[in-house]
C-alpha cells in the first residue's frame, strides 16, 4: 500500500485535491472565498510536489483564465471557487465550452442556490456543460477522478457540485486511483495548442465560434449545432443518479448533494415509522437524470423536491414528470448568518416531518427554514 | 436496513479549550482503529471565547448519519454554556461526560447517563492544565470502550503539527489521566442497545 492509497482521516478540500492529483490533474488556479479556500491551500501543498503547479491568482477571472490556458495546452486542469466567485466566471465558461477544452471547476457552494448558475449554462451563448454533485467525501473522490476522465472524453467541462459540508467534513477515505480509460479509451488530444506545430503554417486552433483557421468564413452555424449535437450525445449518455427504496414509495424525495445525505437520514426514521418514503437523488445535475426519475416516481402518489433554495430543481423535476405526479416542494431557503448554507434545514429530523406533511397531502409550511 | 452500529458524539465547548483538537484525535483514534468515521468542527469567527462544537460519528459498518445528526448516543461537555441546544438531541442509552469543575449551576437535562468528572483539576494535577479537553476524552473511551487508549496517544501523536510537538508528553498524560479515573468499561460502544 502506498502513502496515498492508504485509509486516512481527510476533510472533503484535502480528498478532493488527493481524488484531483490521483486523476492526472497537475494546475490549479483559484482564489481564496470560504469555503473554497482549502481546497486552493491543499493544491498548493500537494501541486508541486507532483511536478504540477498551483497558483493564487488576483481574482476569479484570473483564476479561470489561467486554468483554461492551461488545459488548451492539453493538460488536465482545475480552477473553482463558490457561486458567487463562479458568476465572475462565466464568460470564460461558456467561452472554454464552446472551445471545447476540458476543465474542471469546482463549485465548494454556499448551499444550493446555485444550482441554475450551475446547470443552465451561466454565461452567454448556447451551451450546457455536465455538472456533478457528491453526496460524501468519500463520492466526491470517485467523482473528481471522473470528472477530469469525462472532460477529455467529451473535450467539455465538468462542474462539481459541493458545498461547505463537503469541503470541511472529515472522513476515512482512500484515494484509489480509478482507471476509466481502460474500458472507455479517451481520444488523443490531437487539437491541444502545445506549441509544437507553432512556425510550421499548420499551428493549431481552439475558438469559441469554429475551429478551422484559415477557411474563409469560420461558420458558427454549423460549429455550434455540432456542439449542441455533442451536448444531446452528452444528455444521453452521461446521466447519473441513486434511487433508493422506489419499488414501494408512496412519496418520493429527490434531493441532491449534501442535502441528500440528510435526507437518507431522514427516510431511515419515517421507514422505522412504516412510512413508504423512498428518495432519488441525482448525482449529475446536468445532464438530469429525468427519464429514471420517471421510473422512480412511478406508483408513488407524490414526489416531494427537497432543495436548499427557493425552487430551482423543481423546475427540472416538474419538467421531468410533466404533470403525472404532483410535485410539492419541502426545502426552502435556509443559511446561516455568514450565509455559508449551514441553515435549520440541515437536519434529519426536521426534513422527516416535512417529509411526513407531505406524505399525509397536509401543507408544507414555506418561505424560510429557519 | 444496515445493522452497523453508529455512534455519534457530539462535543461542545468554548473556543480556545481544544475541543476541536480533541474531537480531532478521536476521529483520528478511530479511523486507526479501521473504524467508519466521520467528523465536522462547526464554530463561528471567534476563535476564542465563543461556542465551538463539533459531531463525531464512529460505525462499524458504513456510515448512514449526515455530517451533523439530530440525535446523538453521546456528549462530551468541555463547557456547559453552550449545552442548551445540544441537551434535546441525546438519546437514552448513551453518555454524557461532562467537566464538573466548570459546572455553573445545573446541567439542563437530557437523556443519557451522567458521568461527571473533575475535568479540569485531573489536568491540572497531571501538569497539562490546558489538556481537560483530553481528560475528558480519556475518561470517555475508557467508559464506552469506544477506541483504546493505544490509538487515541497515536491519534494524538498525528494530530500534532511539528511546531506543537512539545505538548505531546503533557496531552499524552491528560488522556492517560482521565482514562484513569474512571473504573472501567460502563457503557460499552459496541454492544446493540435493547430496542
Amino acid at each position: 500500500m502506498t502513502a496515498s492509497t492508504e485509509r486516512r482521516l481527510m476533510e472533503g478540500s484535502e480528498a478532493i485535491a488527493e481524488a484531483a492529483i490521483a486523476a492526472g490533474c497537475r494546475f490549479f488556479s483559484g482564489y481564496p472565498m470560504t469555503p473554497f479556500t482549502e481546497l486552493l491551500e491543499h493544491f498548493a501543498r500537494r501541486l508541486p510536489d507532483e511536478g504540477g503547479a498551483c497558483i493564487n491568482a488576483e481574482s476569479e477571472l484570473e483564476a479561470i483564465g489561467q486554468a483554461w490556458g492551461a488545459a488548451a495546452t492539453g493538460a488536465r486542469a482545475a480552477t473553482g471557487s463558490t457561486g458567487q466567485g463562479l458568476s465572475l466566471m462565466q464568460e470564460s465558461m461558456s467561452e472554454i465550452t464552446r472551445a471545447e477544452i476540458p476543465i474542471v471547476v469546482f463549485n465548494m457552494a454556499r448551499g444550493q442556490g446555485d444550482y441554475y448558475q450551475a446547470t443552465r449554462g451561466g454565461g452567454h451563448g448556447d451551451y450546457r456543460h455536465i455538472v456533478l454533485a457528491p453526496e460524501s467525501v468519500g463520492e466526491a473522490v470517485r467523482i473528481t477522478q471522473e470528472a477530469f476522465h469525462l472532460a477529455d472524453r467529451w473535450r467539455h467541462p465538468v462542474l462539481i457540485y459541493g458545498d461547505y459540508l463537503i469541503a470541511h467534513t472529515a472522513e476515512a477515505v482512500s484515494i484509489e486511483p480509478i482507471d476509466f480509460a481502460t474500458k472507455d479509451p479517451l481520444p488523443p488530444k490531437d487539437w491541444a495548442v502545445d506549441g509544437r506545430l507553432g512556425g510550421t503554417g499548420r499551428s493549431r486552433n481552439v475558438n469559441p465560434i469554429g475551429m478551422e483557421k484559415g477557411s474563409k468564413g469560420i461558420d458558427p452555424n454549423r460549429f455550434w449545432q455540432a456542439l449542441s449535437d455533442k451536448e444531446d450525445r452528452i444528455a444521453a449518455a452521461e446521466q447519473r443518479w441513486e434511487a433508493i427504496g422506489t419499488e414501494d414509495a408512496e412519496l418520493l424525495i429527490v434531493a441532491f448533494g449534501t442535502l441528500a445525505r440528510f435526507a437518507r437520514a431522514a427516510i431511515r426514521d419515517l421507514r422505522a415509522e412504516g412510512l413508504r418514503v423512498g428518495l432519488f437523488r441525482p448525482i449529475s445535475l446536468w445532464p438530469f437524470p429525468s427519464e429514471a426519475l420517471v421510473r422512480a416516481a412511478a406508483g408513488c402518489r407524490r414526489v416531494a423536491c427537497l432543495e436548499q433554495n427557493a425552487g430551482q430543481m423543481i423546475d427540472d423535476v416538474r419538467l421531468a414528470l410533466l404533470g403525472s405526479v404532483p410535485v410539492v416542494p419541502i426545502g426552502g431557503i435556509s443559511t446561516d448568518p455568514a450565509g455559508f448554507g449551514i441553515g435549520a434545514l440541515l437536519d434529519a429530523e426536521r426534513i422527516a416531518g416535512r417529509a411526513r406533511d407531505a406524505y399525509h397531502g397536509r401543507e408544507v409550511p414555506r418561505g424560510v427554514v429557519a | 436496513m444496515s445493522t452497523a452500529i453508529e455512534r455519534e458524539i457530539l462535543w461542545t465547548g468554548i473556543g480556545g479549550q481544544g475541543v476541536q483538537l480533541a474531537a480531532k484525535v478521536l476521529a483520528l483514534a478511530a479511523t486507526r482503529e479501521g473504524r467508519e468515521v466521520m467528523s465536522l468542527g462547526t464554530y463561528g469567527g471567534t476563535m476564542r471565547g465563543g461556542n465551538t462544537d463539533a459531531t463525531v460519528v464512529v460505525a462499524d459498518g458504513p456510515i448512514q448519519s449526515a455530517p451533523m445528526v439530530s440525535r446523538a448516543w453521546a456528549a462530551i461537555v468541555v463547557h456547559p454554556r453552550f449545552f442548551e441546544p445540544v441537551a434535546p438531541k441525546l438519546r437514552a442509552g448513551g453518555i454524557v461526560v461532562v467537566d464538573e469543575d466548570l459546572l455553573e449551576g445545573t446541567l439542563p437535562a437530557c437523556a443519557g447517563a451522567r458521568l461527571p468528572l473533575a475535568a479540569t483539576r485531573i489536568a491540572r494535577e497531571a501538569e497539562a492544565p490546558k489538556a481537560a479537553a483530553l481528560v475528558l476524552l480519556g475518561a470517555f473511551a475508557q467508559a464506552t470502550g469506544l477506541v483504546g487508549l493505544d490509538a487515541l496517544e497515536a491519534g494524538l501523536e498525528e494530530s500534532l503539527p511539528s511546531y506543537r510537538r512539545q505538548t505531546l508528553e503533557s496531552n499524552r498524560r491528560a488522556l492517560q489521566a482521565g482514562a484513569a479515573a474512571v473504573p472501567g468499561v460502563s457503557h460499552p460502544a459496541w454492544r446493540k442497545e435493547a430496542a
